[in-house]
């Protein structure tokens, strides 16, 4: 078996803060295969941007980032920053959320594309530079003339598209999509979802997809991981991850998301209790004893690891496993 | 529920318009009829820039129509200052994003009062502030007082917008997306949050959204709105079981969970409502049209040429109120 392109190992994230350590990320292990898709899902400050931002290097200079992070075999953890400049757009490139405010609105959006393909490729001629960017345009379903565009110039989605081709600049062979959808429109989110997806197909990219919207990772990714307090609790195939979850947090989520047409959501919205837990003073045991329905007795006091729930499955719950 | 002969929100023919650029008009309402019940949720769903927002913000007497006109109980709306304060008592509003509306120098308590004192409703005013709060689901009350904005979790903030609208003891609310800045978890607690206080209180809802997974969850009924006019309504089971109008159609088929159905991706965004179509105004973005079903069916010349009204739904149920404005349909 050939090694995965990417490999996370005990990823752990804290935040140094003048009130404390703030553990972001609690020790995150997974894989990802070249040309596969990964979808990360959690609540608002569960550690999935986190995770993005340890993958990248991105996050602040204080921040203890601990762990491996294996790209090609290579450990992005441990890069000098020659090297890790080179991998950062070549190798892995990221989509931001909140797409409307990344691009700089006094440049033209070709000239932002072309900086990067240059800064990346500096033998590559002026001329040449255009001809990729008008074709990266075009790639991502933008034509051509709108290249002297300026950001405010263009729509919404087509912002979005922009920031795609951007990330597609220098060919990387994994992207890293956070909230790519989250401030669009409902069928400029379907044109963009369709657009990553026949983008990872037809370029055997590998990607991992960020957001708090199962639903959407269910349609669009190959595998679920599901994050809470800082860590994975749930991982597998994301149709049964989405469709039978073994972890009640996975559920709970999942359930939020009415099926149009089943008479089981019918005037009954179905939420979760509470909030997410602080990661200053997280719930003893597992962390999600609190909000879960079907909590019992040892569950404040055995912090559960991940383990086998079916084939190819994981997730951390006492009723997984030894309790089935 | 109270007999349609007495709805509590009457719309008629009603027109927004707005100055856009180089001396053109964007019709941003351009015709809308509409109804509200007492004790009714109603979802008025559509892209962004459909004209929806608008329509709210003029239900509510922020905007002003250039034509049509709206009824509370039945009365015309009454634009002056003290006709729009006494309306405002029964009609309120619950935006979109909770940290943006709350004022982050206020404690919650002041949050929650300040209608009451708009009002000068001033008698027992922490008695009703505590009430509004533990309907809203912030339990123990007293607990929250004295927090500000900062100090409570997003779900949290929005119940306090809603606690400060219902205050008053509205008998219509108008919510302009109010779970989409939420987390998903926390979406379905506020949405529970609403449809109790619509079974506890009889309060209507105007629900402004473009998520008709949130209809199906708490709608009674459903408009579909496209550039400024209603193009399909009827009752949430009718419409998103048995859409009419390829739009509705279109943007239920991207709906994720809805696996069964092949997506329909619209083309481009909603068009400029300084420049609108002739014919139905959906003609340059319609699968049936851009398929060419409609010139086969022989109708094309009409989707391109003729504007169309909402008409009854043919073979709906008796007293169906399904209604859609297709020439498919006729």
């Amino acid at each position: 078996m050939t090694a995965p392109l990417l490999s996370v190992r005990d990823l752990r994230v804290t935040y140094r803060s003048s009130a404390g350590d703030v553990p972001g990320v609690r020790g995150v292990d997974f894989e990802l295969g070249r040309g596969q898709t990964l979808g990360l899902a959690g609540e608002s400050g569960c550690g999935k941007s986190s995770v993005a931002g340890a993958l990248l290097r991105l996050l602040p200079p204080a921040t203890a980032v601990t762990g491996e992070v294996l790209l090609e075999g290579e450990n992005v953890l441990a890069l000098p920053p020659d090297r890790l400049r080179a991998v950062r757009w070549t190798e892995l490139a990221i989509i931001f959320q909140g797409a409307l405010h990344t691009l700089n609105p006094v440049k033209r959006v070709g000239w932002q594309i072309g900086e990067a393909v240059s800064t990346h490729q500096p033998s590559v001629s002026g001329k040449e530079v255009q001809r990729r960017v008008g074709e990266l345009l075009e790639f991502v379903g933008i034509p051509a003339r709108r290249i002297d565009d300026y950001p405010h110039q263009l729509s919404g989605g087509q912002r979005q598209r922009v920031l795609i081709a951007l990330a597609l600049a220098c060919s990387p062979s994994l992207l890293i999509a956070d909230e790519p959808t989250t401030a669009l429109d409902v069928m400029v989110q379907a044109q963009v979802l369709k657009l990553l997806q026949d983008l990872q197909r037809d370029l055997g990219l590998a990607m991992i997809f960020i957001t708090h919207d199962l639903s959407t990772l269910a349609s669009v990714c190959q595998r679920l991981a599901v994050m809470y307090a800082g860590r994975i609790v749930e991982e597998g195939p994301s149709e049964e991850v989405f469709e039978a979850p073994a972890h009640p947090y996975t559920a709970a989520l999942a359930a939020a998301f009415p099926v149009i047409g089943d008479e089981r959501y019918r005037m009954a919205p179905s939420g979760l209790g509470g909030d997410p837990p602080d990661p200053r003073v997280l719930p003893s045991g597992c962390s999600f004893h609190p909000r879960c329905a079907v909590a019992q007795a040892e569950c404040p006091t055995v912090d559960i690891e991940l383990r086998g729930a079916g084939s190819g499955r994981r997730a951390a719950c006492v009723r997984v496993g030894a309790g089935r | 529920m109270s007999s349609p002969e007495a709805p509590l929100l009457e719309v008629h023919d009603l027109h927004v318009t707005f100055p856009g650029p180089h001396g053109s008009v964007a019709r941003a309402v351009d015709g809308v009829d509409l109804v509200v019940r007492a004790g009714e949720v109603l979802a008025l769903v559509g892209e962004s820039g459909c004209g929806k927002t608008t329509l709210a913000r003029t239900i509510l007497g922020l905007e002003r129509p250039r034509a049509g006109e709206i009824r509370y109980e039945g009365k015309p709306l009454d634009y002056g200052i003290g006709g729009l304060r006494r309306y405002r008592r029964r009609v309120q509003m619950i935006f979109q994003d909770p940290t943006g509306a709350l004022n982050p120098r206020q404690t919650i308590y002041e949050a929650v009062a300040e209608g009451l004192r708009v009002q000068g409703s001033g008698a027992d005013e922490e008695a009703r502030v505590v009430s509004a709060l533990a309907r809203s689901g912030l339990r123990p009350p007293e607990r929250f007082l004295q927090l500000y904005p900062y100090e409570v979790s997003g779900g949290q903030r929005q119940r306090v917008v809603i606690a400060g609208a219902m205050v008053l003891e509205p008998r219509l609310l108008v919510a302009d997306e109010p779970v989409s800045s939420l987390d998903a978890s926390v979406r379905g607690e506020i949405l529970q949050l609403m449809l109790g206080l619509v079974r506890e209180t009889g309060v209507a809802i105007l629900v402004v959204t473009h998520d008709l997974g949130l209809a199906w969850n708490i709608a009674d009924r459903v408009a579909v709105m496209y550039l400024g006019r209603i193009v399909e309504q009827g009752t949430t089971e009718e419409l998103l079981s048995d859409p009419k109008h390829p739009y509705t159609q279109a943007l239920l088929s991207v709906v994720p969970e809805k696996e069964r159905l092949e997506p329909q991706i619209l083309t481009g965004e909603a068009p400029d409502p300084t420049r609108m179509p002739a014919g139905c105004r959906f003609h340059p973005r319609c699968p049936v049209v851009q398929a060419g079903e409609a010139a086969r069916l022989g109708i094309e010349q009409r989707c391109c040429g003729e504007d169309l009204a909402l008409s009854p739904v043919r073979g709906a149920q008796l007293g169906s109120q399904h209604a859609a404005a297709c020439h498919l349909l006729e």
